[in-house]
């Protein structure tokens, strides 16, 4: 297994560099082709075509539109993100980063509280299939997710804010008291996806052959639940999990926005407003890299969990 | 399935979120020490736990701001949220007061030499930086040839000092110093005009003109305006975007030092007005939802409302280059077809303020006097079939900037005024802001929806910048030369009230020409905790924060 895992490991890794590289061009494209000019939307009313020159000329927009994409890739792998122009004169990196990682954090948690909740609630339910309870939790938790999250927000704040007094609203760094309410109110609304996804597969599981096999040499119930009908129920969620954490690094725009959290959500959504190239491209080019990066990773971690597919070696 | 499976089950996973909770709750008591604990330190705590305690007890403001638009570099600033914290944090020659007064602030005094073209300043002898080091005439030199200068690119350099002798050289590269700042001794500057200008000492108060601290700027030049060493009432504490700055007292502040400790300002927004009722803000705003409430008395806010007039005028513009709006009579039809105070009435709660002229009332030199077309849609009728489109009114569009979506209610109100009264079908187009701001340079709208905030108290900024046939913000196209003779005139009168007269006679004949339709002057509904002393009710951002106290003994 070691140096096949290994070589199909290198293979997918080098084929994420192309197919990185169109990502870029093609984003490149469109962010400059798009309709809006940073350099208008910097000086506003207040425009002045000297100053506007010396601007383009500054930010490099002078130049031809191949010759930006060599400047900044060129920049990129030193290292060098670019400038906002939208926070004139402050780095990509100063305007990013931070943000994306008080989203990331914040999204994580939820995350951790969507799947802890949503598994088991997808478990029982289907465990429970054929009596009102499986109906009843699922529909209970669809509920909350049926809620517009911007409706939710403003009332959960009322609730818990004004009418209880139990929580402050303000930010105050991810790890205080006051992101308890917009974690919760993040992670909570997607255990209702979770459970569903969980309860089909429990119940496709719990069909299979290989289970009332274990049943038969009279293994204990929570040893056949827990090793052989979890175990095997957990593949889909693996593609799920994987597939949402480069959503995590994306923000949350409602729920920052109604919060005052100072994530990527908001700044994302003026950015691309603006426009204000260099954190556009930042944040695209970022994403599809983890985008392209996860998938090769949790198709590894499919082999670990099931030895059915493992690809590329002996066979391959 | 046995009840012991699903128990267990539970457990397991009851187990595992008791973890996470456990790990969350280290981070939350490890975390206030950790990774905060710098900001914690240079800055007041707002609120530390949950449940923000009784915010009239400290000296601390904590109201709201917005995300800087431009780092804190005084000759970067280009929009008022970002000038709010600059100007407080640094000065320069002059300022404005609250009552929007040109007033000496590193300077003692200053004369004007009798041709109006050269301005003698002689510094304070006690205004030093925020670390201690004295500031003098070359510091303000520096200054001045720094936002002149083009590598340092000020998008504000040209619109506010253009008038200094060689500013337009050193930014065209044509000059390696500024000839018109002169260093007389440590405490005399002189600077010299190309033209005579009452209103030079009102764009000195910019901060494009502020002094900064070039031993600071030499050392550091990479990130010296995350800690700006200014001459200001309050220095800047803490800087997180889109999270908050913190200012905090400069107790050497040669005008007198702040009352407050610090003023914290929030980035983030969130939910204003909720977290102003949970008490976790001294300042607040009033969404439009709320404002008949508020504005009637009816809710619980009523006592904290403080209406802030801008010194703002919204307009509908008319390009004057294009049909049909090259033809006067269509473009007074239209103004007269404008029911304004029934659209305030009826749509706003009576909360705006009807513009009556383009100068708003808290402008010097705004004038009563001075009036545009009142609503009088009989009359615009006859005028529109006297016109030379009478019958063939081509399409007409009016342009917003906007993201899509319905039109702002305003919008649709006049539009279906125009529909009532003229009969005329005027679409109306969103147009995303960048775009939107290229295409009325071009040219290409019929009619648009704008707005002028003033830079600084002086009829030229909003009626030399707005109507002068060569002005870069001239929207309109418009053309008078009668007016371009008045505001040419006006540009270098230094006696001030023949310079407003002749700015008043400017602004109705432009009324006259229906060159723009003034709609409405903004007002701020803001919100101010009956604890916070001494709030000023000022029209534009001036420094304004050492003035302001806490005194929990007025809360109610």
């Amino acid at each position: 297994m070691g140096a096949g895992l290994f070589g199909y490991t290198v293979r997918r890794l080098l084929w994420c560099i192309p197919v990185l590289l169109t990502v870029s061009v093609i984003v490149f494209w469109i962010v400059r082709l798009a309709p809006g000019d940073p350099v208008d939307t910097l000086l506003g009313q207040r425009y002045d075509p000297a100053v506007a020159d010396r601007l383009r000329h500054k930010y490099g927009y002078d130049q031809p539109i191949y010759q930006q994409y060599f400047t900044y890739m060129n920049n990129l792998f030193h290292g060098d993100l670019g400038v906002s122009t939208r926070h004139q004169d402050f780095t990509v990196k100063q305007v990013v980063l931070p943000k994306m990682w008080v989203s990331t954090q914040i999204g994580f948690y939820a995350m951790i509280i969507t799947f802890m909740l949503g598994i088991p609630v997808g478990v029982y339910a289907a465990l429970a299939r054929g009596t009102f309870l499986d109906p009843l939790i699922i529909g209970s938790w669809l509920m909350l997710d049926a809620i517009p999250i911007f409706v939710l927000i403003p009332v959960a704040q009322w609730f818990f804010a004004l009418k209880l007094g139990i929580v402050g609203l303000g930010y105050d760094g991810v790890y205080s008291s006051h992101m308890i309410l917009p974690i919760l109110l993040l992670g909570l609304p997607g255990v209702a996806g979770v459970a569903r996804l969980m309860r089909a597969s429990v119940i496709t599981v719990v069909g299979e052959d290989y289970v009332r096999t274990a049943r038969a040499k009279g293994l204990k119930d929570e040893t056949v639940i827990i090793t052989h009908v979890a175990r095997n129920a957990l593949l889909p969620m693996v593609s799920i999990i994987g597939l949402s954490l480069p959503g995590l690094v994306g923000g949350e725009l409602f729920l920052e926005e109604l919060f005052g959290i100072p994530g990527i959500g908001q700044e994302s959504l003026q950015a691309v407003l603006a426009p204000d190239f260099d954190v556009v491209l930042f944040l695209v080019l970022f994403s599809s890299t983890l985008f392209v990066l996860a998938n090769v990773l949790f198709d590894l971690l499919y082999g670990v969990i099931d030895p059915r597919i493992r690809l590329g070696e002996a066979r391959g | 399935m046995s009840n012991r499976t699903l128990t267990l089950l539970m457990g397991f996973v009851a187990f595992l979120i008791l973890i996470v909770g456990i790990v969350f709750v280290i981070a939350v008591v490890g975390g206030g020490g950790g990774s905060s604990s710098t900001a914690a330190s240079t800055s007041p705590k707002t609120s530390s736990s949950g449940v923000t305690g009784d915010i009239c007890q400290g000296n601390t403001l904590v109201t709201f701001g917005e995300d800087p638009a431009s780092v804190l570099d005084p000759i970067q600033v280009r929009d008022v949220g970002t000038a709010e914290y600059v100007i407080e944090i640094f000065g320069g020659l002059v300022t404005l007061d609250l009552n929007l007064k040109v007033q000496p602030d590193i300077a003692a005094s200053w004369k004007v030499s009798p041709d109006g073209k050269a301005y003698t300043f002689t510094l304070r002898d006690n205004v030093v930086f925020q670390n201690n080091r004295k500031v003098t005439a070359q510091d303000v030199k520096y200054s001045l040839e720094r936002a002149a200068d083009p590598a340092n690119n000020s998008p504000t350099v040209t619109l506010y000092l253009g008038n200094i002798v060689g500013v337009l050289d050193r930014y065209n590269g044509k000059a390696k110093d500024v000839s018109g700042v002169k260093v007389i001794d440590d405490k005399t500057v002189e600077i010299d005009l190309l033209q005579p200008s009452d209103y030079f000492l009102a764009e000195l108060t910019q901060p494009v003109a502020f002094v900064v601290d070039h031993e600071q700027i030499d050392k550091d030049p990479r990130n010296w305006t995350q800690h700006p060493n200014g001459t200001g009432p309050f220095k800047l504490s803490q800087f997180t975007p889109a999270d908050k700055v913190v200012l905090t007292r400069n107790d050497r502040y040669h005008l007198g030092a702040a009352k407050l400790d610090s003023v914290v300002f929030e980035l983030g927004g969130g939910s204003l007005l909720t977290r102003y009722q949970n008490n976790e803000l001294h300042i607040g705003a009033v969404p439009p939802i709320d404002l008949e409430a508020v504005k009637a008395g009816t809710s619980s806010l009523s006592a904290d409302y403080k209406p802030q007039p801008l010194m703002d005028t919204s307009y509908i513009a008319f390009n004057t280059r294009q049909a049909p709006f090259d033809d006067p009579l269509v473009r007074e039809a239209f103004a007269m077809s404008i029911d304004r105070d029934r659209i305030n009435t009826v749509l706003l709660y009576g909360t705006q303020r009807v513009a009556t002229s383009i100068l708003p009332p808290e402008m010097p030199g705004h004038n009563d006097q001075v009036a545009g077309y009142g609503y009088d849609p009989a009359k615009a009728k006859q005028l529109l079939a006297q016109s030379k489109y009478a019958g063939k009114m081509p399409h007409i569009t009016l342009t917003y900037a906007g993201a899509g979506g319905d039109a702002p209610e305003i919008l649709q109100a006049i539009q279906s005024g125009w529909q009532d009264a003229l009969g005329i079908t005027v679409d109306l187009q969103a147009s995303e802001y960048s775009a939107y701001l290229r295409d009325l340079r071009k040219g290409t709208y019929q009619m648009f929806d704008a707005g002028w905030a003033a830079d600084y108290p002086d009829p030229e900024d909003f009626l030399d910048k707005l109507f002068a046939s060569d002005s870069q913000q001239n929207e309109q196209g418009y053309n008078n030369p009668a007016v371009d003779a008045l505001l040419k005139q006006a540009r270098t009168e230094t006696d001030r009230t023949k310079r407003f007269s002749l700015y008043s006679q400017a602004e109705q004949k432009i009324l006259d020409d229906a060159a723009i339709i003034p709609t409405f002057w903004p007002i701020d509904h803001t919100l101010v905790k009956s604890c916070v002393q001494n709030w000023p009710s000022v029209a534009m951002p001036v420094p304004k924060y050492r003035y302001i106290s806490i005194d929990a003994s007025k809360e109610k």
